[in-house]
């Protein structure tokens, strides 16, 4: 085994270059994986996060118009707030939250406000009896310096004084970043009189979701989504571009093995004399083979253990949301750098094969003469 | 152990570019063998060598490592004998630069994980003269010592026959004979049958059997 090792010690610069060039390859792949991974959780935290069975959205494009909800974006399209009486009446509905979401300015900065009645803590657990004053996201309450018991003024198209009943405790996700208010209150900040960016929608019987969508889906100017409709069709979205960085990371790894090869032929050239005398001592073709072999595949594991800790690094810089404003912290599990070594032995191994292959049918005079 | 060469001749290149370095030579060598091949610079002295030492096959005739037909056994098989039997001492030395003196004297012992092969190493080393130079480099030891550490690597395994091609042909004289002294003791000491490749007469001088090559041939 030391023998390998010398070896490598003796051209330094391009053991470095070599090891960069595989390190580069499986730090993408593993920043792939872990961001991939963050986001299909952090989607799954919000979406699960609405607490609702059934969604009810303006007329339009499902997707935008949920993104627009977590965000606190502007949804452009209302549903009229009577719609709640024949929802309520529905069959198998048994609860069902308005909310209205917006942007206004709280103590003059811009932050998503969502409007929404008492029947909230009936899916959000904040540990209130009332929602009579404003409830603020950890996010928000840290930046604008507030606490229970501050005065918040919250303005847009009106203006209004509202007290701070309770800072929520950090969670991670998009509730941070809200302050939630009564509704009527975000409904006359935003100027928006008897229209809900949406409804979220508990049923008594979990197993009839789909016929009770059906019904609420004849309802006028609005439209029943279930949450992991829309949860299926964003992973669906990352999932396709993802793959597209999978092949981009992909190139990067066959370049990766070129390189590695190319390095290795190069070696093995430089290294006829050596092979000769091996060959002479008494060194067989697969003894030689193994030693190209193995000298390969630990400057590739030595890079892949780089690349995992560069990937790291990377993936901590990255931004922490999506352009969709999802929160997507990057999710580390320890199979990713079993994966990524596993990649980069890969490299090692095959982009070995060919030159240890030449090394070893080298006529052992043939390669003493060389020099 | 005993190598025959039988009517071996050995051709270079193809066609009209063909050229024999080695016609029609016949010749055994065994332990107990001191033998000096004698001959001007490419006279095929040293492909006698490689043939006998099984780093090069015959264009024609046969090579016999204990009467057994050397073309009849696989490159595996004439490596592992390689390794256990015979010896190799190069005029450049082939030493590994990277590597230590005790790590170039490990190496073949390595490849055949031979029992106790550090204590071996160590043995050879000292027996050349170079207890003390054990974790030198190459680059940091002369021409004499590099050729001694070579010598170390090719008796460390204590093989039965040992090949020398030009041993002291980048040394200087009194470099050259310590290098040749050790060859001898290891012939008078242990037996080992020794084959050196020179063009230098007082090498010869000292063999128990002189050949001479010319042209190819042996004379």
């Amino acid at each position: 085994m030391w023998i390998v090792f010398t070896n490598a010690r003796k051209r330094k610069a391009r053991l470095v270059m070599t090891v960069a060039g595989i390190a580069i390859g499986v730090a993408t792949l593993f920043a792939l994986l872990a961001s991939s991974a963050g986001i299909q959780r952090g989607l799954e935290r919000e979406i699960g996060g609405l607490g609702a069975h059934i969604l009810l959205l303006p007329v339009g494009c499902p997707y935008t118009l949920t993104l627009a909800l977590m965000q606190g974006a502007d949804t452009l399209d209302y549903i009229p707030q009577d719609r709640l009486t024949d929802v309520r009446a529905a069959h198998n509905v048994r609860l069902a939250v308005p909310v209205v979401v917006g942007r206004v300015r709280v103590d003059d900065e811009m932050t998503p406000i969502y409007g929404t009645t008492d029947e909230i803590l009936q899916l959000k657990r904040w540990g209130i009896a009332h929602l009579d004053g404003a409830v603020v996201g950890s996010d928000v309450a840290s930046r604008l310096g507030l606490t229970a018991g501050s005065r918040i003024t919250l303005s847009f198209y009106a203006q209004h004084e509202v007290d701070v009943i309770r800072i929520l405790p950090r969670t991670g996700g998009r509730d941070d970043t809200f302050v939630f208010v009564p509704l009527e209150v975000a409904q006359n900040v935003l100027a928006l009189t008897d229209e809900l960016s949406a409804v979220l929608v508990q049923t008594e019987n979990v197993e009839r979701v789909a016929q009770t969508r059906q019904t609420l889906g004849r309802l006028a100017n609005l439209q029943a989504v279930p949450p992991s409709e829309v949860f299926d069709m964003l992973v669906g979205l990352f999932g396709s571009m993802a793959s597209t960085l999978m092949l981009i990371t992909g190139v990067a790894i066959v370049v990766g093995v070129l390189t590695t090869m190319n390095t290795m032929t190069m070696a093995v050239y430089e290294r006829k004399a050596e092979i000769g005398l091996l060959r002479a001592v008494g060194a067989t073709r697969g003894d030689v083979f193994r030693l190209f072999v193995v000298e390969s595949l630990w400057v590739s594991l030595v890079a892949g253990v780089l690349g995992v800790g560069v990937g790291y690094v990377v993936t901590q810089l990255l931004p922490r949301t999506t352009g969709f404003g999802l929160a997507a912290a990057p999710h580390f599990s320890p199979s990713y750098i079993g994966i990524c070594l596993l990649v980069a032995a890969g490299v090692g191994t095959v982009a070995a094969v060919y030159p240890a292959l030449m090394a070893a049918r080298m006529e052992p005079i043939k390669a003493l003469r060389a020099l | 152990m005993k190598i025959e060469c039988r009517n071996v001749s050995k051709a270079y290149g193809r066609g009209q570019g063909r050229f024999w370095a080695l016609r029609d030579a016949t010749l055994t060598v065994a332990k107990g063998t001191h033998l000096a091949i004698v001959g001007p610079s490419g006279s095929g002295k040293s492909t006698l060598l490689h043939l006998l030492g099984c780093l090069d096959v015959p264009t024609e005739g046969e090579v016999l490592l204990d009467g057994v037909s050397r073309a009849s056994l696989s490159d595996r098989q004439v490596s592992l004998v390689r390794r256990a039997r015979m010896g190799f001492v190069f005029q450049q030395y082939y030493l590994n630069e990277a590597m230590t003196a005790l790590q170039n004297v490990l190496l073949p012992l390595e490849l055949g994980r031979v029992a106790d092969r550090r204590k071996k190493a160590i043995a050879a080393l000292s027996w050349v003269g170079l207890e003390s130079k054990l974790g030198s480099l190459p680059g940091e030891m002369s021409g004499g010592e590099q050729q001694r550490v070579a010598i170390a690597r090719a008796v460390a395994h204590e093989p039965e026959l040992v090949f020398a091609d030009e041993p002291t042909g980048n040394l200087d004289s009194e470099n050259g004979n310590k290098a040749l002294e050790v060859l001898q003791a290891l012939h008078d000491e242990r037996g080992t049958g020794l084959v050196l490749v020179t063009h230098d007469d007082r090498v010869a001088a000292r063999a128990m059997q002189t050949l001479r090559v010319r042209d190819g041939r042996l004379t």
